[in-house]
């Protein structure tokens, strides 16, 4: 090598990745994609729309008084849409990574981070707070609507410290499903999969619990049931008679989501990219 | 600085890359040649940690690329035109990369610029033309202003210009003391680029040396010359492992002796010399001879497409 030649020097200290960063870059991700901007209009606009009907529906002099009490009526109206909801950020948390396979885009994420998991972390965490907010902005939105239609019907609730839990665990249950997605398309790397996967936990295997344990009456089938994404993320917003303890609705959901994102974050790290 | 020892990556039963060790120094274009299903993808992959090699290590500047604080800016990468969202404008592809190693807006512009996609920046990258897409891969390559560039193929799919924008900018990169690895299948485009060569096949080196070592090691080397006695001089340089063939009335083209060789028969013999022509192989020819054992996917030759017929 002759002496002229001069490597240069550069990554000076401070340039380099971190959390923080890379956290930015995936909310440009997010942010930047179509997919991301529509499904959170679905998620708002759902809510509602559904606010609206089940308001309407439950305050209707016609149909008799309320079934219970005006501060619940609140409570179901605004977070009623959270049962569509999940089905929206499911899909849009399969896509969030599922898309980067199936474009190749994967492999320009990870050759930035070639640590890997710090880029799961870090998607994970702009998609929870993100859905977050929007799950806020939807049931607020939505208590707005209810408590409009409420109150023209002569329904007057008041805003309860119950109806606050209410609606942030509405968000909390949203938030989880969709790093639950993201877990799956980790894991299935494939968009198609990845959905099938999350809706098939969602919507099916909770039906066939149900079927199941009518049909048999076995016990330990009827104990699953609170224990079934779905049930378990209904009764965190409002606790069956009896069912599971709002903690133990949330520690269920938060499982059903961390420990798919666990497994996902260990053959991310392992498997070719 | 690249550093492969070792290396060996194999797929199931398959063995993509056996056992190769090279260093890829700074200040050089180092060329990255073999057939297809050689093992070249791979080991650029393995270089920037995308796959893990079954064993052996290889370094960026003494280290394992995921190791470093800052990897974009270690080196730049394009092992994949295709590795973009096709949902994202080219300009927020760029911004997101850059921002996991804090490069902003500027940075973004700049080699938006340098790479000519002004007029397609705010554009979703699923409408590029191939030649678009390459653009922003070596685009998103030159994000870090890294001291080490990786490229496979990247003049595939590129216009003229845009081909011989690549070579002036590999050239320069080198000139300025960087570490340059490259790929390609155009052999004119290599033998005009890279200063060194690295030819695998079937996931072993077959060569490893400058590339006017490889060409002069190349058989099909041959001399020209231009002779009124060439008839005479025929017979003389006439021995085994000496192809002479008579390409007109006064001319032959000589392989298997060097001009000196020749000059010197012709002056023992006392024979005229009007003109005395050496000539190399082309790179292709060498590469072809290098590679002719070792191509995985075999096209029928004409002859034998002949014969099939």
């Amino acid at each position: 090598m002759s002496a002229t030649i001069i490597a240069p020097t550069r990554a000076a200290s401070g340039s380099g990745l971190s959390l923080g960063r890379i956290i930015h870059s995936e909310w440009i991700k997010l942010r930047s994609l179509r997919s991301t901007i529509w499904s959170y209009a679905i998620v708002v606009l759902v809510s509602l729309g559904m606010s609206f009907v089940l308001a309407s529906a439950l305050s209707n002099q016609d149909f008799g008084p309320l079934v219970d009490s005006p501060e619940h009526t609140l409570i179901q109206a605004s977070t009623f849409g959270t049962t569509f909801g999940v089905l929206v950020v499911a899909v849009l948390g399969v896509l969030v990574i599922s898309g980067e396979y199936s474009t190749g885009m994967a492999r320009s994420t990870f050759t930035a981070v070639p640590k890997r998991l710090p880029a799961l972390a870090a998607k994970a965490i702009v998609l929870f707070v993100t859905t977050f907010v929007v799950g806020l902005i939807a049931t607020l939105a939505s208590a707005g609507v209810a408590l409009l239609v409420l109150t023209s019907n002569g329904v007057e609730p008041a805003i309860t410290g119950e109806f606050v839990s209410s609606v942030l665990l509405a968000c909390l249950y949203l938030s989880l499903v969709s790093v639950f997605a993201l877990a799956f398309g980790t894991i299935l790397r494939s968009s198609a999969g990845g959905i099938a996967a999350a809706l098939g936990v969602l919507l099916l295997l909770p039906t066939i619990l149900m079927v199941f344990a009518s049909v048999t009456q076995a016990q330990w089938a009827i104990d699953l049931i609170p224990f079934m994404l779905t049930t378990a993320g209904e009764s965190m917003i409002l606790p069956a008679e009896g069912g599971l303890e709002i903690w133990q609705s949330t520690l269920t959901v938060a499982l059903w989501s961390l420990i798919p994102l666990a497994g996902g974050a260990l053959l991310l790290k392992g498997r070719d990219a | 600085m690249i550093t492969a020892q070792g290396l060996v990556k194999r797929y199931g039963a398959k063995t993509a890359v056996n056992n190769i060790s090279f260093d890829i120094k700074p200040g050089l274009v180092t060329g990255f040649l073999g057939p297809n299903g050689a093992g070249k993808s791979t080991t650029m992959r393995m270089i920037v940690g995308l796959d893990r090699p079954t064993s052996g290590s290889v370094t960026v500047n003494g280290r394992a690329y995921a190791d470093h604080a800052a990897p974009l800016r270690e080196v730049g990468a394009l092992l994949d035109a295709k590795a973009v969202h096709t949902g994202r404008s080219a300009y927020n592809h760029l911004l997101a990369m850059g921002a996991t190693h804090g490069i902003g807006k500027a940075r973004v512009n700049e080699v938006i610029g340098m790479t000519g996609l002004d007029s397609v920046a705010g554009k979703r990258v699923g409408g590029f033309s191939l030649g678009m897409g390459q653009r922003l891969g070596i685009a998103a390559a030159l994000l870090g202003d890294p001291a080490t560039l990786i490229l496979d193929e990247p003049v595939n799919g590129l216009d003229p210009d845009g081909v011989l924008w690549v070579r002036n900018l590999v050239r320069s990169l080198a000139a300025e003391g960087r570490t340059i690895f490259l790929s390609s299948h155009l052999m004119s485009e290599m033998a005009l680029t890279a200063d060194h060569l690295i030819v695998l096949g079937r996931g072993s080196i077959i060569a490893d040396a400058p590339i006017a070592e490889i060409l002069a090691a190349a058989s099909g080397a041959s001399v020209t010359l231009r002779s009124p006695q060439a008839a005479e001089l025929a017979s003389a340089l006439a021995k085994p492992g000496v192809a002479i063939t008579a390409t007109g009335i006064d001319s032959l083209t000589i392989a298997g002796l060097t001009a000196a060789e020749v000059g010197e028969t012709a002056a023992r013999a006392g024979l005229v010399l009007h003109e005395l022509l050496p000539g190399s192989a082309s790179l292709e020819q060498a590469y072809m001879q290098l590679t002719e054992n070792d191509v995985e996917y075999h096209t029928l030759a004409s002859a034998d497409m002949e014969a099939a017929r």
